[in-house]
């Protein structure tokens, strides 16, 4: 069975997609997971300047889930060009970039220097990141300032532009909404859900950064209620997931409306498990009765 | 149910790291907190560990623990591209190892490996100071110094004779065990077994793994003595290979990623 999937204009050979902040910068993790399985990777959020992140410890398991407070650690994007780009171009993969700023005008200046690079086939936009004081989901959720950031880039960039939205937000159709007045290719959801961890005998939390961000499969349920708000709301192509463990996960973000599925916290146990998602879709596809990914999309009965 | 993959990607493999299922050989109870699993690998391909280096280790925790632990290599029993035979030296302390020492003989564990940047060895004699769980690299250096007719003094601490590691009477070297309570050994901590090793030989390389304070000591002993110290340091992980950035620790000047840069660092980037 073909399993490409057409994403707001980008050809994808599989509806897989790796999600940021899981894979780095993809080549980490070269020979280690078969690429070729994969329809995209979208690379570690990169802001202007290099930021350190926070202190540790950055990670901490809770039941289902992962807590992080990597505090948006990246080497700035002048770095990302000069040492990542070529790499990148190596890699047998789709490479979607993503990018964080504190402005509109500053995510638009990013976003030109990543189609400048002429490696990296879309744009994802974090304007959810739970982990920065500024720039991340100080946008995310706003309706007005959503709008502003993605009409900001779409005037300086021709590749598809996907903001990343978080479900911690009272309304989030408002926020798909404005991102496709703004000017959305298609929508990215959802981003980790702030959370927070104690150790009792010491009476601090478990990350050095106090709160940090929920992933894994504990947040699949509020992604999936996402994901059907979004496309509901916009018909916007979506890359969905939160969660996503198995190809049964993949098979409900797509009946719930999503385009493409991530794939993020997963891969830290098992980083051939995009890969094995990718291999069981066509007998599952054919036991539902459709022919190709791109059926399923949105098919939720109700 | 998920199934193995090792098989499948095995065409792809051509970095230095094995990705995909091991085999328990054996488990050996060492002491009432301490085992040995000892894991055999189809196929490697990935070059031969290096003492300092490690494995994530899938405990099979399925969506409810979703982290891979990871483990220093403790001894190689056997490496080829073909076939290999590894050791890990695991203390029980959580969910994760209690579920190691439950697996069985002939059960499959997802095992990923070798990671990260192991010690580096001088010609002339070498002083490790572990503590606890920091025993396990230590003896595997130890032994590959032994290999290579390198002279060393080994410093093991432990809490009590309960935790101790017996392994250690098989060394050549010389060994001094410690305990806090006195139950094997010498009573007192590594730190300060390190202190006598100080006065009783002179070294090219300090080696230290174990609790921090502990390592910081032993390494601002060294410096005062004029010794380069090397110490392998423990952050939580998830990814393994320096793509999530979640192991990363600040240092002296810098971050410290201690999966990829590490674990092992030279202590005068980490104070
Ligand atoms: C590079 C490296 C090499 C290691 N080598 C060995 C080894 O050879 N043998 C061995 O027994 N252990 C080793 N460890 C520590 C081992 O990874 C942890 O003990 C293990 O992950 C605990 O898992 P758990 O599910 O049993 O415990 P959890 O329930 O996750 O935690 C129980 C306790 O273990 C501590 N802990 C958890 N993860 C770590 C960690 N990564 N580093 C330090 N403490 C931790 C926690 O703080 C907690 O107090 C190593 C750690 C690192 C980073
Ligand atoms: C360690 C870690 C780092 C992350 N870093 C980023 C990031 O830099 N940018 C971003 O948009 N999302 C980041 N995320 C969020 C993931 O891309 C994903 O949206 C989220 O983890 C939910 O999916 P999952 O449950 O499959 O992991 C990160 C997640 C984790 C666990
Ligand atoms: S554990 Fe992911 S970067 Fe080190």
């Amino acid at each position: 069975m073909d399993l490409s999937i057409e994403l707001a204009g980008i050809h994808l050979r599989s509806p897989i997609v790796l999600a940021s902040g899981t894979a780095g910068y993809a080549y980490e993790y070269d020979g280690i997971i078969d690429f070729s399985y994969v329809g995209a990777v979208i690379i570690k959020t990169v802001t202007m300047e290099p930021r350190s992140g926070h202190p540790e410890p950055r990670i901490w398991e809770v039941t289902a889930g992962v807590l992080n407070s990597i505090g948006l650690e990246n080497i700035g994007i002048d770095a990302l060009l000069s040492d990542v780009v070529p790499h990148v171009s190596n890699l047998d993969v789709p490479v979607i970039a993503s990018i964080a700023a504190e402005t509109a005008k500053g995510f638009a200046r990013l976003a030109s220097r990543i189609e400048e690079a002429g490696v990296f086939c879309a744009l994802e936009l974090n304007i959810s990141c739970p982990n920065v004081e500024r720039g991340g989901l100080e946008f995310g959720v706003d309706p007005k300032a959503t709008s502003a950031v993605v009409s900001a880039v779409r005037e300086n960039t021709s590749i598809p532009v996907f903001p990343k939205l978080s479900s911690a937000v009272t309304n989030i159709r408002e926020i798909a909404e404005a991102a496709y007045i703004g000017g959305a290719s298609g929508l990215s959801l959802i981003n980790t859900i702030p959370g927070l961890a104690v150790d009792v005998a010491s009476r601090r939390a478990r990350l050095g950064g106090i709160t940090g961000g929920l992933s894994g499969p504990a947040i699949k349920p509020i992604a999936l209620k996402a994901v059907w708000d979004c496309y509901q709301a916009t018909g916007l192509p979506i890359i969905g997931g939160g969660g996503v463990y198995d190809v049964q996960d993949v098979l409900e973000f797509m009946i719930c409306g999503a385009r493409a599925v991530s794939v993020g916290t997963a891969t830290f146990q098992d980083p051939q498990g995009a890969g094995e998602i990718v291999e069981a879709l066509p007998s599952c596809l054919e036991e539902l009765g459709v022919d190709s990914p791109s059926r399923l999309v949105g098919t939720l009965e109700t | 149910m998920k199934k193995s993959s090792s098989e499948r990607i095995e065409k792809r493999i051509t970095s230095s790291v094995y990705v995909g299922d091991g085999t328990l050989r054996n488990r050996i109870d060492v002491s009432s907190r301490y085992f040995i699993l000892e894991v055999e690998i189809k196929n490697p391909r990935a070059s031969c560990p290096l003492p300092g280096q490690f494995f994530t280790i899938e405990c099979g925790g399925g969506k409810e623990h979703l982290l891979r632990r990871p483990f220093a290599v403790h001894s190689i029993v056997e490496w080829s591209k073909e076939y290999a035979v590894i050791q890990f030296l695991v203390e029980e302390v959580g969910w994760g190892t209690r579920r190691l020492r439950n697996i069985m003989p002939g059960d499959k564990i997802g095992i990923l490996g070798p990671l990260g940047r192991g010690f580096k060895f001088f010609q002339g004699n070498h002083l490790l100071v572990s503590g606890g769980i920091g025993v396990a690299p230590l003896h595997f250096a130890a032994c590959y110094l032994e290999e290579r007719k390198i002279d060393y003094t080994f410093v093991a601490g432990f809490k009590s004779s309960r935790s101790c590691y017996s392994g250690l009477e098989k060394l050549e070297g010389n060994v001094l065990v410690f305990t806090d309570d006195g139950s094997a050994g010498k009573k007192g901590f590594a730190s300060s077994g390190a202190v006598s090793a100080f006065e009783q030989a002179e070294y090219v390389a300090v080696l230290a793994c174990g609790p921090e304070p502990m390592m910081r000591e032993v390494f601002q002993m060294s410096s005062s003595a004029g010794i380069a110290c090397q110490v392998s340091l423990a952050e939580r992980m998830a990814c393994g290979v320096g793509a999530c950035r979640g192991c990363v620790r600040r240092g002296k000047n810098r971050n410290l990623c201690v999966c990829k840069e590490g674990p092992v660092f030279d202590g005068t980037d980490v104070w």
